[in-house]
């Protein structure tokens, strides 16, 4: 799963370093119009329904974050 | 009232004193006392529109509230049931809850303007028939304490903080006086806590206050109503007036706007930290914007969240948008296949910050420029990163940052024709005058003081905007001024007081002729 997230985060955001930044939203890395690129390709490649209200900062500040909001979503 | 006035001064000053004298309890009721004293005295019987939003969104917050309670009277493994068995009673109250004060926000703001534009189809289909036009007075700063309220409303449907059980204590979120003008437009889990704070007398959060206001009141009043001469003159009757003092009016135009807005919010800002109350920013220095949407990003920031929380994450993940990215993932594939929703959403939501501003063709135009120039570059985004990396850019590099920001500059000032000329299609002769006729000579001929200032004022605008300019740079750099100049001594941090003020006498109030005090965006 993790290695399926990598790649869709590197696709939409190439220039951004996920396996080092703990802090996406927080220092402003991540952008709303790439939360909404990235929640889109999760929803189509990983079949996961993430909602509006899963978009708070402590979802997306991280991968590991991503990743855990995807695995309680797909549960 | 306007808060350039000697009222909004003296409402304040009462204010801050009973506030600290009365019993801490209480002191939220002060803050709601002078609240609805300040509307009452600017906006007389608008003060009822107040209370109908309050009254709506209070009434909405305890039904949600209720909704929301289900789930706790039940095991933790059939919360999740009960809140789909309920998904729709909810959806309804915030539903109704918007319409409730959009459908007026609408009347109050859109019904002549659209009136007015459907009347010739009436005319055609109907003979005689006229669209009624609406009378009602325009409630001061009605979008921003509408957006706020419901805002409020929305984030108890999301289950974001429970709601708030005091009528009283929910109208003082609603109309809390000092962003009743002109926002920001706060969000209630960071403003109620502090509106309903019990605080002591604190020196610092007067000293903020003051130095804040004071900057603000430089900013209104030394820069934008200096500047507003100048262009008001030369709007007023643009067809009098070559290309490069067309050009020169709308450069004033932009100095104005951002003097009298972030001035205004530094004001608010400054009353509000008074009473140990921290606002949210609304500018981070957008004259040092990169591209359009970093200037969005920086300019009128808590609008932009509030459209970004509130309708372009709805929409952008909204089923007909998911639809729409599937078809288009298939149909085009690639990269942008993928951004083509975002895009569309993005587009949208810049043409409504547009309307937002104004009940326009120029404002609708102003949308679509914005809305087309960021939809552009998202589409555009490939092919520009190829070039860069042809061409060996580094993007770090100062000079290309400075390119960005001049490039970013030029496009705000493209789309300030928009916003300030009579009409939009004046607004596209001015341009065009700007590029075919600008008679350059203008500029240094002795026309710039047939425009309503002398010498000196230019000069004091020059030299403000100049230390305007030093001080953003230096946050920009360095974060924020006032903790550089807390580790001074006594005499400089009231010496930032001092100057302030002692320049609004001298080239503010003293020059009581060029003053306009009322706010632009009072009348959004």
């Amino acid at each position: 799963m993790k290695e399926q997230l990598m790649q869709i985060l590197t696709e939409c955001c190439p220039d951004i370093d996920f396996e080092t930044e703990v802090a996406l939203i927080d220092d402003g890395i991540l952008e709303s119009l790439d939360i909404v690129m990235i929640v889109s390709e999760i929803k189509d490649v990983l079949d996961v329904e993430i909602t509006v209200d899963d978009l708070v900062p402590e979802n997306f500040n991280s991968v590991d974050q991503i990743l855990a909001l995807v695995e309680a979503r797909k549960s | 009232m306007a808060f350039t006035s000697l009222s909004f001064l003296i409402l304040v000053a009462i204010t801050v004193v009973v506030y600290y004298v009365f019993p801490k309890k209480l002191q939220w009721a002060v803050l709601l006392a002078a609240s609805l004293a300040f509307y009452c005295i600017g906006g007389g019987k608008t003060v009822l529109y107040v209370f109908y939003t309050a009254t709506t969104v209070y009434a909405a917050g305890l039904l949600l509230g209720y909704f929301n309670g289900k789930k706790d009277q039940v095991p933790k493994e059939q919360r999740k049931a009960v809140m789909e068995q309920y998904k729709k009673y909810r959806q309804l109250v915030v539903l109704f809850t918007c319409l409730a004060n959009f459908v007026l926000l609408y009347i109050l703001k859109y019904w002549n303007f659209t009136a007015e534009l459907f009347q010739p189809l009436v005319d055609r289909f109907f003979h005689g028939a006229q669209i009624p036009l609406s009378s009602l007075l325009l409630p001061l700063g009605v979008s921003f304490f509408m957006f706020q309220s419901v805002g409020y409303v929305i984030d108890v449907y999301r289950g974001k903080y429970p709601p708030e059980r005091n009528y009283l204590k929910l109208l003082l979120y609603v109309c809390f006086f000092p962003q009743m003008v002109q926002g920001p437009i706060s969000r209630f889990h960071e403003l109620a806590p502090q509106l309903y704070a019990q605080r002591k007398l604190d020196y610092t959060n007067l000293k903020y206050g003051i130095q804040l206001a004071m900057w603000g009141y430089f900013k209104k009043i030394v820069i934008a109503d200096r500047a507003a001469v100048v262009v008001n003159t030369v709007m007023d009757n643009p067809w009098s007036y070559s290309g490069s003092m067309i050009a020169f009016g709308v450069l004033f135009y932009c100095i104005q706007l951002y003097g009298d807005f972030s001035g205004g919010i530094d004001i608010t800002r400054g009353v509000a930290r008074l009473f140990g109350i921290d606002l949210a920013e609304n500018f981070q220095r957008p004259l040092f914007s990169v591209s359009l949407a970093d200037f969005w990003r920086r300019w009128h920031i808590t609008l932009g969240a509030w459209m970004r929380d509130y309708l372009f994450y709805p929409l952008a993940l909204s089923k007909p948008f998911g639809k729409l990215g599937k078809i288009t993932r298939k149909k085009i594939g690639g990269k942008l296949g993928k951004i083509i929703p975002t895009s569309l959403a993005t587009f949208i939501i810049y043409f409504v910050i547009g309307i937002w501003h104004g009940a326009n063709c120029r404002y609708i135009a102003f949308g679509f420029w914005n809305g087309s120039i960021i939809t552009m570059s998202l589409l555009l985004e490939g092919k520009y990163s190829a070039i860069k990396k042809k061409l060996h850019i580094n993007d770090k590099a100062a000079w290309f940052r400075a390119f960005q920001i001049m490039r970013t500059c030029f496009i705000v000032f493209l789309g300030r024709y928009i916003t300030r000329a009579p009409r939009f299609l004046t607004a596209i002769w001015m341009i065009k005058e700007t590029f075919l006729h600008p008679v350059l000579p203008n500029l240094w001929d002795g026309t710039i003081l047939t425009l309503g200032l002398g010498i000196m004022d230019y000069v004091v605008i020059l030299l403000s905007v100049m230390v305007m300019l030093a001080a953003e740079w230096y946050q920009e750099k360095h974060g924020v001024i006032r903790e550089a100049l807390e580790k001074q001594g006594f005499l400089v941090q009231w010496l930032a007081i001092l100057i302030p003020l002692l320049v609004l006498l001298c080239f503010g109030i003293l020059r009581s002729d060029t003053i306009s005090s009322e706010f632009i965006y009072k009348q959004f």
